[in-house]
């Protein structure tokens, strides 16, 4: 069964970036542009992995992934942040948020698979 | 294209528009907006660019932007003041990163020295209110961005008993964080055999138990020959929710527990259903740092999809096979839409490439206005010719040829607003220039904008940058007053210069206004008259002599300053103004400042014409060139030497050019009374009277190149096709009148000599 | 996997189907079903399961330790060959989770 991933992020450059690395390996994309339009896609899809970026416009990827985690229907899907934070206070806040991990900017697509195939049931 | 270059491509876009967005934020902010939205706008701005750049690993863009980062952090979080003096800083530093991301973008060398010291001046605002804060200077921005720890290197022994036992304690928080120990004891099994055996201890009787709570511990006997960190990493997630021992076989003394490579492992599974680790995988996972070229990134994508695919093998159903393998459309989607401004994002599946707009090859569209000009051509061809077979008032053919008529403009419109853009990207470099001029002047200005939405065509846009920089630089060097100046005639400090774009029949209007002390029309006149560029008893008007700064050679100030003095004159900007089929005037009050208007046609592939006929041919003479058309009178027109003649107009002669002559439609010279005249202004502000027999009338046409479609001729710039099908010929006015005038400085230099002149 | 065709005796079995994904949104509502079903014989078919989580396994390893101590037959048939490797990695034997009332009795 091919696995939908939802990316989260304002950059195009990083959303293309990562549709490029996970279409490539075999992945369905989904995309949102800020926490916002992430609750809102969520609406319509149930992907197997969330990665988010967490500054952005609007809601930001502390405030996504509360709102994820408040939600039963996504209490285990894992949510990966993506970031160039990498100090411990954004990992912790991430962590506290509901965040099952992280993928350190700017990622390394055989790096961003395997951490989505690790934390993929 | 190679989908790295279109990423990168679409990082430099986006780039542009975080510059943008850094730049106007950081200008709301020095105006006073300081609150969090604006300032965290700002500092997502510099981040975003950082988190690019280090994609592409584009280093000192990396750096530059984190030191950026850095002191907008402070400011974001309290620590740093947004004063004037700071503002100003951080300004620079956005003109500096600006710089960077283009000397990037076209593999230029950014000026180090202005680098270096605006990122130690950025250090230093930082570090000034640090209290806390590690040094900076220690840290080049890249110190983040590395993938992961490198392995540590672990001595010989260790790789050679190559067993490991790892104790995991998992806490609550780490299930509910959607880690999961089945998944992680899995991860730690790809890296070799394992044997693992549950510690249910901590389990309590069914009816106290959690559900979600953790009691279950698990000891792994790893026969690998990894280091520690390779298997702390399978754990870096959940390292805090856990307890987690890791120590080497041999200190259990346990090393006949590990399980063989070649013995069942774990339990008696059978060899298809355990996991066998792939260890260039795992090699890669770990070893991978430092900056990926595209082709890295490029290959890590493939060697990701082989991996993939190959865990799918060794994991049924773990993760999904890398079936689709789409090679990327060739029109990308593009969601520029801002989030917040208009509304949410559409909320369909982003994947399905539907965006609010597309990117097209500007060649499709330029063969698409192509053809519609062709198609304007046609249905005006077929309206004349049902004219003249006399069906027009048949039945319904007028009514559907008109129906025909309405359609086709309307696409013409529809196409001509496809090249249509906002003049926003070249106002928007405004500001910069602004602070600029201001810093060289030691000017205080303020640059108000307003009509930047105002659309216009792309090729006019790109070409309308350079008028509006000198015209803005003029506005500041030459309009406002110095500061003492200012505060001597009771106005404020600080100069404005308003930039204004808005359409007005069927053009576009650029204003820049100044508060300055407006045109010194004593000292213009005067200059122009030393000049000789008018006779010293011409009466002209106020507006007159305001225009005459437009002159060629013309420059007010009496000593030429670094910044309007680039051996450019305002007769040059006047001069690439009309070259678009603009015009340009300046109107002025004394002690209020002074606006220049610069009005130009939408689009280039179609022109506001007059036809006229000239010994029975028929021209076309761009709108934008005529100044006035005009019956000359015998009396005016003086002729010089042998045949060249001046008509006497306002205190001034204008050469008379008789076109039919000067194309070669005919060897006798029109006589001025009896033929209409057209006051054109050609290169340079020169102005002369064109005579020709007859106007027919204005009309629009639509642009063809003769040097497209026959070859370049003198004094035509172009051609068109009327309705009824003949090719009407555009004149070129600049050569018209440039020829004239070499043909007047031969024949006895008009401007040498003004006073015998206007005696003669 | 060896097949055991003898069910619990006595009362009817409670026959019990799990879910196929047993992850952290499934402990609590297995562990209320389980609860429901105190002190009965059940039979619970895992043929439709395909993720087994840490959570779900405290669930049934306790479920089953009540159940033997509670005297009553506790079966789980039908693992897949992915859930049985899943298990293993996790140091359960798929017979784990059985207790035989004529056994333990």
């Amino acid at each position: 069964m091919i696995k939908t991933i939802l990316t989260v992020d304002d950059s195009r450059t990083m959303r293309d970036m990562l549709r490029l690395s996970l279409v490539e390996a075999g992945f369905r994309v989904v995309q949102a542009e800020d926490g916002v339009h992430g609750l809102e896609v969520l609406r319509d899809e149930t992907p197997d992995v969330i990665v988010t970026d967490i500054n952005m416009p609007r809601m930001d990827g502390f405030g996504f992934i509360e709102a994820v985690r408040r939600d039963v229907t996504w209490r285990s899907t894992p949510v990966l942040v993506l970031t160039t934070e990498v100090d411990a206070e954004k990992k912790s806040r991430a962590k506290a948020a509901g965040a099952t991990g992280w993928i350190v900017k700017p990622f390394d697509p055989v790096k961003l698979v395997d951490v989505i195939r690790r934390v993929a049931a | 294209m190679d989908p790295m270059a279109a990423i990168r491509e679409t990082f430099f876009q986006e780039c542009e528009e975080q510059l943008c967005e850094l730049e106007s934020g950081l200008m709301r902010m020095e105006g006073g907006e300081t609150d969090q939205e604006t300032v965290n706008a700002v500092f997502r701005a510099v981040h975003s660019i950082k988190g690019g750049a280090g994609a592409f690993g584009l280093e000192d863009l990396v750096r530059f932007a984190h030191v950026f980062e850095t002191a907008l952090d402070r400011v974001r979080s309290g620590k740093l003041e947004a004063s004037a003096n700071a503002m100003r800083l951080l300004l620079r530093a956005s003109d500096a990163l600006a710089d960077q991301v283009r000397c990037a973008r076209d593999g230029a060398t950014p000026d180090e020295a202005q680098t270096t010291s605006l990122a130690a001046a950025l250090k230093a605002l930082t570090n000034g209110d640090a209290t806390e804060q590690s040094d900076p200077a220690e840290d080049d921005g890249l110190g983040d961005l590395t993938f992961l720890p490198l392995p540590v290197p672990v001595e010989d022994e260790t790789l050679q008993t190559g067993g490991w036992v790892i104790k995991f304690r998992p806490f609550a928080d780490l299930y509910a964080n959607a880690n999961e120990a089945a998944l992680l004891l899995r991860e730690v099994s790809m890296l070799g055999p394992v044997r693992v055996t549950v510690d249910r201890s901590a389990l309590p009787d069914f009816a106290e138990l959690d559900p979600e709570g953790a009691y279950l511990a698990w000891t792994i006997a790893l026969h690998a020959e990894c280091d520690e960190q390779a298997i702390r990493s399978a754990f870096e997630f959940v390292e805090d929710d856990c307890e987690l021992v890791i120590s080497r076989a041999s200190d259990q003394s346990d090393r006949l527990n590990l399980p063989q490579p070649d013995a069942e492992v774990a339990g008696g599974g059978t060899a298809e259903t355990i996991p066998t680790p792939d260890p260039v995988t795992a090699a890669n996972v770990t070893a991978n740092s430092g900056m990926p070229s595209d082709a890295d990134v490029l290959a890590m994508i493939r060697k990701a999809q082989q991996s993939v695919s190959s865990s799918d093998r060794e994991q049924p159903g773990a993760i999904a096979g890398g079936a689709q393998n789409p090679s990327p459309p060739a029109v990308r989607s593009r969601q520029d839409a801002a989030p917040g401004t208009d509304g949410a994002p559409s909320k369909n599946d982003t994947g399905s490439a539907v965006g609010a707009t597309i990117r097209v090859d500007l060649d499709r569209v330029d063969r698409l206005i192509d053809l519609v000009g062709e198609l304007v051509i046609n249905e005006a061809m077929l309206t004349q010719r049902v004219m003249e077979a006399g069906l027009a008032r048949a039945s319904g053919v007028a009514a559907a040829l008109d129906e025909l008529e309405h359609l086709t403009r309307e696409i013409q419109d529809s196409v001509m607003a496809i090249r249509a853009q906002p003049v926003r990207s070249v106002f928007q470099r405004m500001p910069r220039l602004v602070r600029e001029v201001a810093a060289m002047t030691g000017k205080q200005v303020r640059l108000l904008t307003d009509g930047e939405g105002t659309e216009v065509d792309k090729t006019v846009i790109e070409r309308i940058a350079d008028p509006l920089t000198h015209m803005i630089r003029n506005a500041i060097d030459h309009g406002l007053e110095s500061t003492d100046a200012r505060l001597a005639a009771g106005k404020p400090e600080e100069g404005v210069v308003r930039l204004t774009a808005l359409h007005r029949s069927g053009r576009i209007v650029i204003e820049v206004a100044d508060d300055g002390a407006g045109i010194n029309r004593e000292r213009v006149k005067a200059k122009a008259i030393e000049k000789g560029l008018v006779a010293p008893e011409a009466q002209l008007s106020d507006e007159e002599t305001d225009n005459l700064i437009f002159l060629p050679g013309f420059s007010t100030a009496s000593e030429v300053s670094d910044i309007s003095g680039r051996g450019v004159g305002m007769d040059v900007v006047r001069r690439s103004v009309q070259s678009l089929g603009g015009r340009i005037s300046i109107a002025s009050r004394p002690g209020a400042g002074s606006t220049f208007t610069l009005s130009l046609p939408l689009t280039l592939a179609v022109l506001d014409g007059m036809v006229v006929s000239v010994a029975g041919h028929t021209l076309i003479v761009p709108l934008s060139a005529i100044i006035e058309t005009l019956q000359p009178q015998a009396a005016n027109v003086h002729t010089l030497g042998t045949d060249v003649r001046v008509v006497a107009m306002r205190g001034r002669y204008i050469p008379l050019v008789d076109v039919g002559m000067a194309l070669g439609y005919s060897e006798v010279p029109l006589e001025a009374d009896k033929s209409v005249a057209l006051l054109v202004e050609g290169e340079g502000g020169i102005r002369a009277v064109l005579i020709v027999d007859a106007i027919q009338g204005q009309r629009q046409v639509v642009i063809k190149s003769l040097e497209a479609n026959y070859r370049a001729v003198p004094g035509i710039a172009a051609a068109t096709v009327m309705g009824d099908g003949r090719v009407a010929l555009i004149l070129d006015v600049d050569a018209i009148v440039s020829v004239t005038r070499t043909e007047l400085i031969r024949g006895d230099a008009l401007r040498a000599e003004p006073t015998l002149l206007q005696a003669s | 996997m060896p097949k055991r065709s003898n069910p619990p005796k006595g009362a009817a079995a409670v026959k019990l189907r799990l879910d196929p994904i047993l992850d952290i949104k499934a402990s609590a509502p297995l562990y209320a079903l389980l609860s429901r079903h105190r002190g009965r014989d059940l039979v619970i078919d895992a043929s439709a399961v395909e993720r087994f989580g840490g959570q779900c396994l405290q669930v049934l390893l306790a479920a089953r330790a009540r159940w033997a101590a509670d005297q009553r037959g506790f079966l789980v048939e039908g693992f897949s060959p992915g859930v049985i490797a899943t298990l293993e990695l996790m140091g359960i034997e798929p017979t784990a989770f059985d207790h035989r009332r004529e056994m333990g009795a």
